[in-house]
């Protein structure tokens, strides 16, 4: 838990200085903002060991979810906080790492047969066009735009 | 894991140079391609973590692996504290979103196992094209067939492609439709919330780039999407995305399936 702790410090401060280059917001700015993320992050993985039941990802979203509305005390400067980073900037890393653990599946992607490559392409398209088009009909069945 | 300080420093370095860039768009005549630092840094790191060049070891690629798992959580914590001042968006957005997750998990199915059949595949179809393979789904397919199973080994090479290359399909393609025109930038945010952390950021990411205007919204209609598919999940597709595919695949095989040379399997 400390591990992780200090891991999401450390992404956090460089998600800061990719939000300072990228969006130009300063570190000292940024910095309440996303103290404050890597709290609600720190709660939500408590919680998903107390309750493992519940995904961490759903604790840590519920955590952030009622810090911000309005029936927390002080969301309102919760909100103003957090919104100091871009969530842009803050899925760069996640990216990055992502990019740097590629190599490990290289070797079992170079023997994979071209029908599952094909397969996966139509699988991840399957799953966001079908998704996009049933919101997309349910929102002009109810005439909203 | 704060001792892999060597992958730390070039996840900076990268982010540094990514964000440097910025956004990059490129008019193919029909529509947009949206270049953005998080690509840039995928890129990057695919490079650097490629085998022939020796810059890394297995040890530390799975590390990375690792932390981007961690990584994701401050995603989804910065995500959820842009969900509660805008509630009311949500629920009044409720039907949609409901509706969009049966999306979302029929639309493996229903274009994915046809095609498969068609092309020759057998039994791995199933577990090609039952859900989107990430971890969780690997879970329950070796559960029920086993990871040696040819249904485990159709998962297993989604897994693996969604690794390689996932994030930046979903990217180019949630990009490009968005160009187009044809849907509304929140119908768009809901289809990236796919249930997989990387793919989502880039989809959503794209897709922010491609309507600046909306990027607030689109953040966070993809975000909700991404958690009811994350919630849903699990229970759909062991009590219905699998069976439901492994039905359609006795149904479907003896009418569309093909012989294949090397025979049957």
């Amino acid at each position: 838990m400390l591990e992780k702790t200090k891991v999401l410090v450390l992404i956090g401060v460089i998600a800061i200085l990719g939000n300072w280059v990228g969006y130009g917001v300063s570190p000292v700015q940024a910095l309440p903002g996303m103290l404050l993320i890597v709290l609600f992050t720190v709660i939500g993985l408590g919680l998903n060991k107390l309750i493992p039941k519940m995904p961490a990802v759903v604790w840590i979203s519920l955590i952030a979810l009622i810090a911000t509305t309005p029936i927390f005390p002080g969301n309102e400067w919760i909100v103003a906080k957090t919104a100091e980073i871009n969530f842009m900037a803050l899925a760069t890393p996640i990216l990055a790492y992502a990019g740097l653990s590629l190599g490990k599946d290289l070797e079992s992607f170079k023997k994979l047969g071209w029908r599952i490559v094909v397969i996966s392409l139509v699988v991840y398209t399957g799953t966001f066009l079908f998704a996009t088009l049933f919101a997309e009909i349910v929102f002009k069945l109810q005439g909203r735009f | 894991m704060l001792k892999d300080w060597k992958l730390h420093i070039i996840v900076l370095f990268f982010v540094l140079i990514g964000e440097a860039i910025g956004v990059k768009q490129f008019n193919l005549g029909v529509g947009t391609i949206a270049l953005f630092p998080m690509l840039y840094v995928l890129l990057m790191g695919g490079v650097v973590s490629f085998p022939k060049l020796k810059l890394m070891n297995e040890v530390q690629m799975k590390r990375a692996a690792g932390i981007l798992g961690i990584s994701f959580l401050l995603f989804v914590a910065k995500l959820g504290s842009m969900l509660g001042p805008s509630l009311p968006k949500i629920f009044d957005a409720g039907v949609s979103l409901a509706v969009q997750e049966v999306g979302h998990v029929l639309g493996t199915i229903i274009i994915g196992l046809p095609i498969a059949l068609l092309i020759g595949m057998k039994r791995e179809a199933i577990g090609a094209t039952f859900s989107i393979d990430r971890e969780p789904n690997l879970a329950i397919i070796s559960e029920k067939y086993g990871a040696d199973s040819p249904e485990g080994r159709g998962a297993l090479g989604v897994y693996i492609c969604g690794t390689v290359f996932g994030a930046i399909y979903l990217a180019i393609l949630a990009g490009f439709l968005g160009s187009l025109g044809i849907f509304h930038p929140i119908s768009l945010a809901m289809g990236a919330g796919v249930g997989s952390g990387s793919m989502m950021a880039a989809a959503s990411g794209a897709l922010a780039v491609t309507f600046p205007n909306d990027a607030e919204d689109i953040a966070l209609f993809a975000a909700a999407a991404n958690l009811i598919s994350t919630i849903l999940g699990t229970y759909l597709c062991v009590f219905f995305s699998l069976p439901v595919t492994a039905r359609l695949y006795e149904w479907l095989e003896p009418k569309i399936g093909r012989t294949r040379k090397e025979g049957a399997k």
